[in-house]
């Protein structure tokens, strides 16, 4: 577990959320549904319970501070947090990229991305059982499970 | 009559193969560490659109039940449970495993996974259907605290409370998002017509729990090979089965009871059955040395729990756990609402379910007995490999259900969403049973007051409406009480 000193990070966060929340809320059209509850109703109650809760959940924070040697427990290096970046990037790109370009072609492509930002040198396991598997799962989906593919 | 002419649609060559390869995959999936049985099941959720609701939903099934026994082989072989619900298993399997005996502690957790799954299997079939007629006479208010007690209960056994709660919130706001269910008013829709319905449920499952996963394993996966132990033999001697009947038996009835009570899960199941194993056994000192009942009491546990989850959702529409919250999204795909309404117009399904569980369990002994020496090799899969064909079903399955790039949108955000929330403590079972919970509580919240033109001491006022609400304001207490009971009792230790 991540330090409280986040839950005071995250609690700001939520507490942002809750305000472009509410700030969308707002642009919800009101109807006559024969009920004070309308459409805003429940939205609105979630909105003030989040952020209720997380007010509650910085001052636990602040008033439960624990040493600084268990901050650091649980948090992710930077270089991890690079091949995150990066992994989500791929994979953006490939859900952008996955009808207008077909799925054999990305897939390829982004498992071998993939396997070479997860570390993989080896040419059999970064080239060609990606290539392979690709292709089987391709011919598994379209054949016997009648998915279509692009 | 008519219930054998459904058990016959079961018992077809087609609903097998497809309960025997979902139980075989799950089974699979499981042992893998890493991948959960919930992951499985909403992996292969997308797959199961296309085909006829039973086969598809006992594929479903078979994951599940598969899923949750094959947590045990690397428990035992690897000390790394395989899902969650396996953690228990550790203490004495990998022992016995260490001991050469690992074949033992496997054959052991086999018959276990199968008596308590047959056993809750039995309850299931006898209880939904009279815990069904009771929910029959529901109307909006009763619906409404039904549900609330179900986001409550499961936000409160979330570990963290709070976090449990926001969580929970997050959930039911997300699930706001499309038409409002009353006025048909477009909530947080933003123009674009792939919101118009709201978030496709599925995508946002594949991500929370599959693509999330990914994300966890990228920072685990290091060059080390995976070494194994070996595996021979596969049954406990006459007076090792002797020794762990009442393990099995106890373990069976607790994985039922607490499969039956929503939210709480088989990973809790089997860490209560292993401590009262332990409590009522004559030679407590053997526990945790490689001792076979141990295995008995966790792994029948938690497997009972698979049946008896299934109880509060197809007779309430309340998942018991996460799997089967995900299982809900199956059901969904398939336009199909869990719930009591099912028993009446899907007898067919219901039916069907019952048999598909006592299959599967049947299916996954089968499976287990005549794979334990296979097993050790399930664990060599290289791990990069596994990941990126992982990402890969995650798309195809994203996108197949509705052929809209959006969904693929969906799912990638919610797969960092699940990443962010499982980095910093915050529930994702929580999030995904409210989003599930969500529109049931805010229809018949709304619908309550309109029948009651915004009298709420007369919503409130029916029996089981107050029954719920007393409930759902007791599980909201209970975790406090158990804090504040813990911190009095750390404050008179002398040290």
């Amino acid at each position: 577990m991540i330090g409280r000193r986040a839950d005071v990070w995250l609690g700001l966060v939520l507490l942002a959320f809750c305000g472009v929340a509410g700030w969308w809320t707002l642009r919800i059209p009101s109807v006559g549904t024969g009920t004070a509850a309308g459409p805003s109703f429940v939205p609105w109650i979630m909105i003030a319970g989040i952020a209720i809760l997380s007010v509650a959940m910085m001052l636990r924070a602040l008033l439960h501070a624990t040493p600084a040697a268990a901050e650091g427990q649980g948090a992710t290096s930077r270089a991890t947090l690079l091949r995150l970046g990066v992994f989500v990037v791929l994979l953006v790109a490939y859900a952008g990229l996955f009808l207008s370009v077909g799925y054999l072609t990305t897939t390829i492509v982004v498992f071998i991305a993939g396997m070479f930002v997860l570390g993989e040198r080896n040419w059999l396991f970064l080239v060609v059982l990606p290539a392979v598997l690709t292709g089987a799962i391709y011919f598994v989906f379209t054949q016997f499970l009648g998915v279509w593919l692009p | 009559m008519d219930i054998l002419q459904h058990l016959s649609a079961v018992l077809s060559l087609e609903v097998m193969w497809f309960i025997a390869l979902g139980t075989l995959g799950g089974l699979v999936i499981g042992a893998l560490p890493g991948l959960t049985a919930t992951m499985g099941v909403a992996l292969l959720i997308p797959l199961t659109f296309g085909m006829a609701p039973v086969a598809g939903l006992n594929m479903l099934i078979g994951i599940y039940i598969g899923g949750i026994y094959g947590g045990c082989i690397s428990a035992i072989l690897l000390r790394t449970p395989g899902t969650p619900s396996s953690a228990a298993t550790v203490l004495d399997g990998y022992p016995l495993a260490q001991k050469g005996e690992a074949g033992k502690a496997l054959g052991m957790a086999t018959i276990a996974s199968f008596v308590g799954g047959l056993f809750a299997a039995i309850v299931l079939a006898t209880l939904a259907p009279q815990l069904a007629s009771i929910a029959l006479k529901f109307g909006a208010p009763e619906y409404f605290a039904l549900a609330l007690f179900g986001l409550t209960i499961i936000a409160s056994l979330s570990g963290d409370l709070l976090k449990g709660a926001i969580a929970g919130l997050l959930g039911v706001l997300i699930s706001t998002v499309g038409a409002d269910p009353i006025s048909g008013v477009s909530r947080y829709t933003f123009g674009l017509p792939g919101f118009a319905a709201g978030l496709s449920f599925t995508p946002a499952l594949i991500g929370l729990f599959a693509l999330s996963e990914v994300f966890v394993q990228l920072e685990k996966i290091v060059g080390d090979k995976i070494v194994t132990l070996k595996v021979s033999g596969r049954w406990p001697n006459r007076a090792e089965m002797r020794e762990s009947v009442p393990a099995l038996l106890r373990g069976s009835l607790i994985g039922t009871v607490i499969g039956i009570v929503p939210g709480v899960g088989s990973g809790t199941a089997s860490w209560i059955a292993y401590n009262e194993a332990r409590r009522a056994s004559k030679t407590p000192e053997k526990f945790g040395t490689g001792h076979v009942p141990g295995v008995a009491a966790t792994e029948s546990a938690n497997n009972a729990v698979c049946a008896a989850a299934l109880i509060p959702l197809l007779a309430l529409g309340i998942p018991g756990d996460v799997v089967t919250a995900v299982l809900m999204g199956g059901l969904m795909i398939q336009g199909l609402a869990p719930g009591p309404m099912l028993f009446e117009s899907r007898p067919d399904i219901i039916v069907g379910i019952f048999g598909g569980t006592f299959l599967a369990t049947v299916f996954m002994f089968i499976f287990g007995m005549l794979g334990i020496g296979l097993f050790s090799r399930i664990l060599l899969i290289p791990k990069r490999l596994l990941t990126m064909s992982i990402v890969t079903f995650c798309f195809i399955g994203a996108f197949s259900i509705n052929l809209n790039p959006v969904d693929l949108y969906t799912m990638v955000a919610f797969g960092v969403l699940g990443y962010v929330m499982q980095k910093f403590g915050f529930s994702q079972a929580a999030l995904c049973i409210a989003m599930i919970l969500g529109p049931m509580a805010e229809a018949n919240l709304r619908r309550g007051l309109l029948q009651t033109r915004d009298n709420v001491l007369e919503f409130v006022s029916g029996p089981i409406t107050i029954t719920f609400l007393v409930l759902t304001v007791l599980s909201l207490l209970w975790p406090l009480l158990r804090d504040l009971k813990a911190r009095r009792r750390m404050a008179e230790q002398p040290n």
